[in-house]
């Protein structure tokens, strides 16, 4: 719980999940194992390099709704913790 | 000539598929509307064009998206229009660099430029035209703008035969050249990449000489082949975007503020609760009442009107019975809650056309990934407060296996619309002044045995394992108010059709069945009937719901396996064949359902409305369940748990009764 309360800044390397409403972030690395679900994030957009903005977050903390390539998807916590990002802002 | 239609889930393929067919299939604004291909002809041509699930990449990850790229890999299309979202170019490119390798002619559908232009996106049309070295046409399949000339181009054949360009770096590019000519098929440089890739489903394909480029190939990059193509392709459509796209997108959207609102921090659960709880009040509480109330009045006006035009006419007496105490009794107690069911219908047509629905799968997935299941989970659960089987199948769009058959399973536990006239009869008549409370409370209960039952399958059949939620949010939309016309209508088309065949077959045979002995002589006393020492076989098991042996409830909920709805128009029947003793409604007013206590009405409700659904629920279980012996489970399942509720119920709410 502590890691939740901790805030990110510029150029923090952190996981997707970290981060709160409003923030920006590059992605440095997509970690996840399961080929399936790997190959579905990045048909969705999520490559390295791309910026993600944490637009949404359900009411009750999880999925969140996040923002790439102009579009608007949600992912759970889970999935965006095995995604590594580099703070924006 | 075979068009094929195939773009990014929710991108308006089918809305572009009906206005170039001139038909009405169904639409909505949540990804997966789609879930198998449909085939209409083009209006003046004699083109055929198929309607495919909506994908994300020829790597499918659900039914239905493995529908559509079977389709495209192994049927013989002339042309492929791609349609391609405006407003997140960047994803739908991404198909497109896909669909462009399989060597099949294509064009390009620019959907909802309007849309884009509003929000500060500008489409440079001529140059990305000549980067994907295609035709691109601009339209809106929403307001119908340059349809048709898109169907001109079709017609004429008046488009770039595209050679595809070079997308990724050059020993990527040289591997796919090499692997080309040992594969040589019709779409080799699909087939190249795939093999790259190595996805899966194209193992079959590799020889020794294919692995051997592709082995060298990785070992040069250092990392998954799947992800260096992907990269490389969001790379190319970067590069794309530059030069063809301008955005400045900071404002605020309409869908952020009205989700600022409905996706709010406290207040998005208790607004979808009341939303959820208005729904049903409307439909099945005072207001659905009422209508019900006035053409049940006018249904036994017809009624007796009948039954005097055929004593005139001469008819004999079992003649007039059939068609006044059979036929009618059993299709007009169904029909009299038509109106009803329109207000049902037409609500949750609207919540599909909105884009809430998503919103609500998105919020509750924690509370529904607690007990095994998905936020996706809610679309069928909702679609199935119309009818079953369409939200039976759109499970489809889960793409976890064990989320997928427990939401197949759970998804009959929600009251479809033919289950609304059991309760709006029961509630109405013992809960007076409660009706629509009873009515929501039954929702609500439909929704707690769902918890229940998904927790005692977690616990004993599916084992916990992780899964992941995956879903767009759609923008909002306001509903096309001609196609919602035409969906309510369709359905209370498809109700009355059922009521004139289904339910008045059943109604005859009920009536023949209760109007002889098995030595066949007419004009019985019902107690001596066929039908009733049928369920008279049955009543031990309805005893502990309902305090006593009732044949005609045990044969009328048999009957609920034809159609849910039937239950009640057998009811009617059994009704109108026996004494009258109280004054009141038809069905309770006489001897045979008199027993009817309030504890025992909510308790023959809740058996009804759990146990097993009609055979037609019962065969989409089966096919999309993919077996008998899974299809038989979940039939028992749903039967036991609802009689051990029903019987709980009876239980409780006759101790309170007696107490009181």
């Amino acid at each position: 719980m502590k890691l939740d309360s901790q805030r990110f800044h510029k150029g923090d390397q952190t996981k997707l999940s970290n981060l709160r409403k409003g923030q920006k972030a590059k992605v440095v690395f997509l970690n996840a194992q399961d080929k399936a679900l790997r190959r579905r994030l990045l048909d969705m957009g999520i490559t390295e390099g791309v910026q993600i903005k944490i637009k949404k977050i359900a009411p009750l903390g999880d999925p969140i709704d996040i923002e790439l390539r102009g579009y608007e998807l949600c992912l759970r916590k889970y999935d965006m913790s095995l995604i590594d990002v580099e703070v924006i802002s | 000539m075979r068009v094929a239609l195939i773009g990014n889930q929710n991108s308006g393929k089918t809305t572009l598929f009906n206005l170039l067919t001139g038909t009405n299939q169904k639409i909505g604004n949540w990804p997966g509307v789609t879930i198998e291909k449909k085939i209409g002809i083009i209006r003046g041509t004699d083109f055929e064009i198929v309607d495919l699930p909506g994908v994300y990449s020829l790597s499918p990850y659900s039914v239905e998206e493995e529908i559509s790229r079977r389709f495209l890999f192994e049927e013989k299309i002339d042309l492929i229009l791609n349609i391609v979202d405006s407003t997140s170019m960047e994803r739908s490119l991404y198909l497109t660099t896909q669909l462009l390798e399989l060597g099949i002619p294509m064009m390009i559908a620019l959907n909802m430029k309007d849309i884009a232009d509003k929000r500060g996106i500008h489409i440079d049309l001529k140059t990305l035209e000549e980067k994907l070295d295609t035709t691109i046409l601009s339209i809106s399949a929403l307001k119908k703008t340059n349809v048709f000339n898109l169907i001109q181009y079709i017609k004429m054949g008046d488009y770039r035969k595209n050679n595809y360009q070079h997308i990724y770096d050059h020993e990527l590019e040289d591997a796919i050249e090499s692997i080309k000519p040992i594969v040589n098929t019709k779409h080799s440089r699909f087939l190249a990449v795939k093999l790259i890739e190595d996805d899966m489903v194209f193992t079959a394909y590799h020889t020794d000489e294919t692995r051997k480029i592709v082995s060298a190939l990785s070992k040069d990059y250092l990392r998954d082949m799947e992800q260096v193509i992907a990269d490389e392709r969001y790379r190319y459509i970067e590069n794309i975007r530059d030069e063809a796209v301008t955005a400045n997108r900071s404002q605020m959207t309409w869908t952020d503020k009205i989700d600022n609102v409905l996706l709010h921090r406290f207040f998005a659960i208790p607004i979808f609760m009341v939303i959820m709880f208005g729904i049903y009040y409307l439909a099945a509480g005072p207001i659905g009442s009422y209508t019900t109330q006035v053409v049940g009045e006018y249904m036994s006006m017809f009624s007796d009107w009948t039954r005097g035009l055929l004593i005139d006419f001469g008819a004999s007496s079992w003649s007039v019975s059939l068609v006044v105490d059979g036929m009618i009794a059993g299709v007009g107690a169904i029909l009299s809650f038509l109106p009803q069911l329109a207000i049902l219908f037409l609500l949750i047509s609207l919540l599909e056309t909105t884009g809430y629905m998503s919103r609500i799968a998105f919020f509750l997935d924690r509370i529904f990934q607690k007990v095994g299941l998905s936020g996706k989970s809610l679309i069928p659960f909702i679609i199935g407060s119309g009818c079953s089987i369409p939200a039976i199948m759109s499970a489809r769009t889960i793409n976890d296996e064990t989320e997928k058959r427990m939401t197949i399973m759970l998804t009959p536990f929600i009251p479809c619309s033919a289950k609304l006239p059991i309760i709006t009869l029961f509630a109405g008549y013992f809960f007076r002044n409660n009706s629509g409370l009873v009515s929501a409370s039954l929702y609500f209960f439909a929704i707690g045995v769902i918890f229940l039952s998904a927790l005692i399958m977690k616990k004993f059949w599916f084992k916990g394992k992780h899964s992941s939620f995956i879903l767009q949010l759609p923008d909002y939309k306001v509903p096309n108010l001609k196609f919602i016309i035409f969906d309510v209508f369709e359905k209370v088309k498809a109700f009355i059709q059922q009521a004139g065949s289904i339910i008045l077959l059943a109604s005859i045979i009920v009536w023949f069945l209760i109007s002889f002995s098995w030595t066949l002589n007419y004009g019985i006393d019902p107690n001596q009937s066929i039908l009733a020492s049928i369920g008279k076989v049955l009543g031990w098991i309805f005893y502990p719901m309902l305090g006593t042996y009732s044949w005609g409830a045990a044969v009328s909920a048999l009957q609920g396996l034809v159609a849910k709805e039937q239950i009640i128009a057998s009811m009617a029947i059994i009704a109108g064949h026996s004494e009258t003793t109280s004054e009141g409604t038809l069905i309770f007013g006489s001897s045979v359902f008199s027993f009817f206590t309030p504890a025992s009405a909510y308790a023959f409700m809740v058996f009804n409305l759990f146990s097993a659904p009609c055979f037609g629920s019962i065969g989409a279980m089966n096919k999309e369940l993919g077996s008998t012996r899974r299809m038989w489970q979940a039939v028992l399942f749903q039967t036991g748990i609802a009689w051990v509720l029903a019987v709980i119920v009876y239980q409780i709410g006759h101790l309170i009764e007696v107490i009181l």
